[in-house]
C-alpha cells in the first residue's frame, strides 16, 4: 500500500510523458491532478487504517534490493510521516490546480511535479537511510528544472544556486549516513534508533554536525538559507507552494527523524547550540523579512524564521515540543502554501509584487477583497493569532521548549512578534489605503482596472484557509496521529528533560503535562521522588 | 490698420478648455462612448432625481418641524411592505439627497443664503414655528432656551424644498435628454451640453418659493416677493456646493485633518463631484455609493451592455457608474458655465471677450486639481 503512494505519481508522470499523440495542457493537468488526488485518497485511507497507539512503523514493506550495499526497499509509516504525507498530497493537488492552464511544455511540467510528489512521498516513507537519500536526491532535479524552465527572469541563477546548495546538503547527509553505518559496524542501512548508541560521543557529534548542516541547508537555517529567497522569487507560484509547503519539510523531517531519532547522546550535547542556532535563524529570518519590498521574498524570509521554531522544539525534545515540531511543519506547510498562493494571485492580477507600489488591494469593487481577506487570515495565522493552526503549533513549540531553553524560547517568541511586524507591514502597504498598482505619476492615469479573481482561483486558497482554521480550533484532529510516535522519539531524552528542568526550578508534573496529550499517555518525565 | 485679437492677460494652463467652452464645445471630449455613458447615466440619474425631488418636497411640506421624522422617506404611504423593503435596503437611498441638501445649507451662496439670514425670514419662520409647536410645550420650552434652534430647522427645510424644486426641473430635463438621444436628435457631447444649457436657461428665472400648511392655514417661508430664482439662487449654489466644494464625495484631495490637509477656508474645499475619486466607491455607507447604488437600478440597457463589455462587467458597476456620472457632471458644468457667461460666447466685442475669458479662467483655476485631466483620457 505504501509503495502505491510512490508508484502512483511516478506512473502518472510516465503516462503524461508517454501519452500517445499530442497531449493538451488541460489533459496533462487533468491526468496529473487525478493522479495526485488518488494519492491523497490513499493517504486518507491509510489514516483510517492507521493504529494511533502504535509508535513504530506501520504498514511496513520490505524488499531486498542491493544487499551488499545494505540498501533495501524498506518503507514504513508512523505518526511523524503521516501528516507530512497528507500535506504533500494536498499541496500537490493545489499546485496542479493552480498551474497556468496555458503553460508551454505541459508534458514535462506535470511529469516533473508528479515526480517530485512521488519522490517526497518516498523520502517520508523510507525506513532505510540510503533509500531516503535516493528519494531526497531524486526530488532535486525536477525542482531544478521547474525553476530553470518555468521560472522568472533570473531563473538560471536561482535554479543553479538551489541545485548547488541542495546537492551539497545531499553529500553531507550521505556522508553522515555512511559514517554512521560503517563506524557502527552495521551492514544494513535500515532505520534503527539504536544505530549510533555504540559509537563514542565525539564520532556521534561529528556525524550529527554533518547531518545538521546537511538538513540545515534544506530547512533552510541561517547562514545556509541564501538559496531560498532566490528560488522562491524566480519560481512560479505552484512551484513556490510546493517548495515552501513540502520540500522544506524534508529538511526538518530529516532533523527530527535522523538527527533526533538516531543520535540521542550527541543531540543532547549539541541541543543548547542548536537552540541558539534556531534563535539566530528565527531572528535573522524575521528581521530580513521586515526589510523586504518584494512580497514573495518577505514570505520566503518568513519561512526561514518559522522553520527555526522546528529546530528549537527539536532541540528541546520534550514530549510537547516534539509534537510541536510536527505541528509546526504541517502548519507552516498550510500557511506558507496559502501565502505563496495568494501572493501568486496578486502578482498574476497586478503584474507586480512590489510593496512600494501596491496599495489598497482590499478595495471592494476594483481590488482583490477576497484574496486580501484570506491574506489577512493567512498572516494572522502565521503570526500565531489564536483560532488558527499557527497559534497551536507556536504554542506547542514555545510551551514545550521554555522549560529547557527559556532564554532561547523567549528570543524565538520575539521572532513571533516580528512576524506580526513584517506581515502587518505587508498587509498595511499592499491591502489598505487607496488602490494603486503603479507608482504615482505626474501625468493623468486611467483609474485602476484590475481583472477580477474568479472562483477558480479562490477555491484552493479557501480550502487551505479552512484547514488552517479547522486545525486551529480542533488541533486534536491532527495531534492524535502524531503523539504516540513523538513520545517514542522523546523516550531517549527523558533524563535530559529531567536534568534540565530540575536545574531551572522545582517543578511539578502538571507543568510538563500539556493540553493535547492525555495524561495517561505521558510517561512521568520527572521522577516524583526528587520533587520537593 | 490691421485688426488684431485682444491679447490675453496671461495664458491659463487650461486655456484649451476656455477655448472649447467659448466655441460651444464641452469640457468632456466628444466620443461615441462618452455620449452613450453621459446620456445613459443621466437617464438613470433623472429617474433617481425624480424620487429624491418628490421626497425632499414631501419632507419640506409634510414633515415640517417634525423633529423625529421616523417615516420621512415613505412619502406619506406607510405600510408593512414598504417598511420591510426599507429595512431590506433595496430602496432609493434618500439619505444621499439629504447629504446634498446639507452641503447646500452648509456652503450657502446666492440670494437664498442671504435671505435666510434676513429679519424678514426670521419673522416668517418664527410665525410658522409658533403655529406648528403651539400644542407642544416641550419644544416651545426648548425654543425659549435656544431661540435659534427652530429657525435653523426651518432654514434646513427651506433647502429641502429648494433642492427638491431644482431637482424636479433637472430630472425632467435629463429624461427629455434621454428621449432626444433615443430619437436621434442628440448625438454628440456638444449637443448634450447645448441641450442641458437650453434647459437651464429656460428655467433660469423660475421662482423658487416655499410655503407650508399648518392646521389649514398657509405660512410663507420663501415668499415670491423674496425674488429667488432657479438658476442664480439654487442651481449655482448647488453646483458650487455639490460639484466643487462638496461633502458627499470622497475626493482626490485628502480629508486628513490631523495632517492639516483640509483647507482652512471653506471656499477652497475640493471634495465635490468633479474631484471625486471613483475608486473608493463601493465601501458600504459612503455617500456617493448610495447614489451609484440607486442609479444601478435604472441603467438603460445599452449602458448595461457597455459596462458588461469591459473589465469586471457589473461586478464593479458602481465604480463605472461613478466614472460615467463624473463625465456627465463635467457636461452639466460646461452647460452651467456657458449659461453663466457674462456675455454671449461669440461676442465680437474685445472687452466682452476678455470679460468672458476672465470669468472662465477663474473657474478653470478651481478645476486645476479636478479630474478634468482624467476624463480626457
Amino acid at each position: 500500500m505504501l509503495s502505491a503512494l510512490i508508484l502512483i505519481p511516478i506512473i502518472g508522470a510516465l503516462a503524461v510523458i508517454l501519452w500517445p499523440g499530442n497531449i493538451t495542457a488541460f489533459t496533462a493537468k487533468l491526468v496529473s491532478g487525478l493522479t495526485i488526488g488518488l494519492t491523497l485518497v490513499g493517504v486518507v485511507f491509510l489514516a483510517t487504517q492507521f493504529d494511533i497507539t502504535t509508535p513504530g512503523f506501520q504498514f511496513e514493506e520490505l524488499l531486498p534490493w542491493v544487499e551488499p550495499l545494505g540498501l533495501s526497499y524498506r518503507l514504513g509509516l508512523d505518526g511523524l510521516s503521516l501528516p507530512l504525507l497528507a500535506v504533500n498530497s494536498l499541496l500537490g493537488v493545489v499546485a496542479i490546480y493552480i498551474s497556468d492552464p496555458h503553460l508551454h511544455r505541459p508534458r514535462l511540467y506535470y511529469a516533473l511535479i508528479l515526480l517530485i510528489n512521488g519522490a517526497v512521498a518516498g523520502a517520508f516513507l523510507s525506513a532505510n537511510l540510503l533509500l531516503f537519500f535516493i528519494f531526497y536526491e531524486l526530488e532535486l532535479i525536477p525542482l531544478y528544472l521547474l525553476i530553470a524552465i518555468w521560472g522568472g527572469a533570473r531563473r538560471g541563477y536561482a535554479a543553479t544556486k538551489f541545485l548547488i546548495y541542495t546537492a551539497l546538503s545531499g553529500i553531507l547527509i550521505l556522508g553522515a549516513f555512511l559514517g554512521l553505518v560503517w563506524l557502527s559496524g552495521n551492514t544494513s542501512f535500515d532505520y534503527d534508533s539504536g544505530l549510533a548508541t555504540a559509537l563514542p560521543l565525539a564520532q556521534q557529534i561529528t556525524l550529527l554536525v554533518a547531518l545538521l548542516i546537511g538538513f540545515g541547508i534544506k530547512v533552510p537555517l541561517f547562514p545556509f538559507h541564501t538559496w531560498l529567497p532566490d528560488a522562491h522569487v524566480e519560481a512560479s507560484t505552484p512551484v513556490s507552494v510546493l517548495l515552501a509547503g513540502v520540500l522544506l519539510k524534508l529538511g526538518t523531517y530529516g532533523l527530527v527523524r535522523f538527527g533526533l531519532g538516531l543520535f540521542p547522546d550527541a543531540w543532547m550535547a549539541l541541543a543548547p547550540l542548536m537552540a541558539t542556532w534556531a534563535v539566530i535563524s528565527v531572528l535573522y529570518g524575521s528581521l530580513a523579512a521586515i526589510a523586504q519590498t518584494d512580497m514573495k521574498k518577505m514570505v520566503a524570509y518568513s519561512s526561514i524564521g518559522h522553520m527555526g521554531y522546528v529546530l528549537l522544539a527539536a532541540a528541546a525534545s520534550t514530549p510537547l515540543s516534539i509534537v510541536g515540531t510536527v505541528f509546526q511543519m504541517v502548519s507552516h506547510g498550510l500557511i506558507s502554501g496559502l501565502l505563496f498562493l495568494l501572493v501568486g494571485v496578486v502578482y498574476h492580477t497586478t503584474g507586480t509584487r512590489d510593496l512600494t507600489v501596491l496599495r489598497g488591494l482590499l478595495n471592494p469593487e476594483r481590488g482583490l477583497p477576497f484574496v486580501g481577506s484570506l491574506m489577512i487570515l493567512g498572516v494572522m495565522a502565521s503570526a500565531g493569532i489564536p483560532g488558527m493552526v499557527g497559534f497551536i503549533s507556536e504554542f506547542l513549540v514555545f510551551r514545550g521548549s521554555f522549560l529547557i531553553f527559556p532564554v532561547q524560547t523567549l528570543l524565538c517568541m520575539v521572532g513571533s512578534g516580528l512576524t506580526a511586524v513584517y506581515f502587518l507591514l505587508l498587509v498595511n502597504r499592499a491591502f489598505f489605503g487607496r488602490l494603486a498598482v503603479a507608482p504615482p505619476s505626474a501625468s493623468p492615469q486611467l483609474d485602476v482596472d484590475l481583472p477580477g479573481v474568479t472562483w477558480r482561483d479562490r477555491w484552493p486558497a479557501l480550502a487551505l484557509a479552512g484547514m488552517i482554521v479547522v486545525f486551529g480550533v480542533q488541533p486534536n484532529w491532527m495531534a492524535r496521529w502524531i503523539e504516540h510516535t513523538t513520545l517514542a522519539l522523546h523516550e531517549p531524552y527523558q533524563g535530559f528533560v529531567q536534568a534540565s528542568t530540575l536545574r531551572l526550578a522545582p517543578l511539578n508534573e502538571s507543568l510538563v503535562a500539556d493540553t493535547l496529550v492525555t495524561e495517561t499517555s505521558i510517561p512521568a518525565v520527572v521522577d516524583a521522588s526528587v520533587l520537593p | 490698420m490691421t485688426q488684431t485679437l485682444p491679447k490675453p492677460a496671461s495664458v491659463h494652463p487650461l486655456e484649451p478648455f476656455i477655448d472649447r467652452l467659448l466655441s460651444a464645445d464641452a469640457l468632456l471630449p466628444h466620443s461615441e462612448t462618452n455620449v452613450l455613458e453621459v446620456v445613459g447615466i443621466l437617464k438613470s440619474y433623472g429617474v433617481v432625481l425624480d424620487a429624491y425631488s418628490k421626497n425632499l418636497i414631501y419632507i419640506a411640506d409634510d414633515q415640517f418641524l417634525v423633529l423625529f421624522p421616523f417615516f420621512k422617506y415613505f412619502d406619506g404611504e406607510v405600510s408593512v411592505g414598504k417598511l420591510l423593503k426599507h429595512w431590506w435596503h433595496d430602496r432609493i437611498n434618500f439619505e444621499y439627497a439629504e447629504y446634498c441638501m446639507k452641503a447646500m445649507l452648509w456652503h450657502g451662496g446666492g440670494k437664498m443664503d442671504e435671505y435666510l439670514d434676513s429679519e424678514e425670514f426670521l419673522d416668517l419662520a418664527r410665525k410658522a414655528a409658533t403655529a406648528k409647536t403651539k400644542a407642544n410645550p416641550l419644544v416651545r420650552s426648548i425654543n425659549a432656551v435656544f431661540p435659534d434652534f427652530l429657525p435653523e430647522q426651518v432654514r434646513q427645510l427651506a433647502y429641502y424644498s429648494a433642492l427638491g424644486q431644482f431637482w424636479r426641473v433637472m430630472s425632467d430635463l435629463f429624461i427629455d435628454l434621454s428621449d432626444a438621444y433615443d430619437a436621434g436628435t442628440v448625438k454628440t457631447i456638444p449637443e448634450v451640453v447645448a441641450f442641458i444649457k437650453a434647459g437651464l436657461v429656460a428655467a433660469a428665472s423660475n421662482p423658487i418659493t416655499y410655503r407650508v400648511e399648518i392646521k389649514g392655514q398657509t405660512y410663507d417661508i420663501l415668499p415670491k416677493s423674496a425674488g429667488l430664482t432657479f438658476l442664480m439662487d439654487v442651481a449655482v449654489p448647488y453646483v458650487e456646493a455639490v460639484f466643487f466644494r462638496g461633502t458627499p464625495f470622497l475626493g482626490t484631495v485628502s480629508y486628513n485633518a490631523q495632517a492639516d490637509q483640509i483647507p482652512a477656508e471653506q471656499g477652497r474645499f475640493q471634495y465635490g463631484a468633479l474631484y471625486a475619486d471613483p475608486i473608493p466607491v463601493g465601501g458600504a455607507g459612503i455617500p456617493p455609493t448610495l447614489l451609484m447604488q440607486d442609479m444601478r437600478h435604472f441603467l438603460p440597457d445599452y449602458l448595461i451592455e457597455f459596462y458588461l463589455a469591459s473589465g469586471r462587467g457589473l461586478d464593479d458597476v458602481r465604480v463605472k457608474i461613478c466614472q460615467s456620472f463624473q463625465k456627465s457632471m463635467f457636461c452639466v458644468t460646461s452647460a452651467s458655465l456657458q449659461g453663466l457667461l457674462p456675455y454671449a460666447a461669440d461676442t465680437p466685442n474685445p472687452q466682452e471677450q476678455v470679460a468672458n475669458r476672465t470669468f472662465l479662467a477663474a473657474w478653470m483655476d478651481r478645476l486645476m486639481t479636478s479630474r478634468l485631466d482624467v476624463v480626457q483620457l
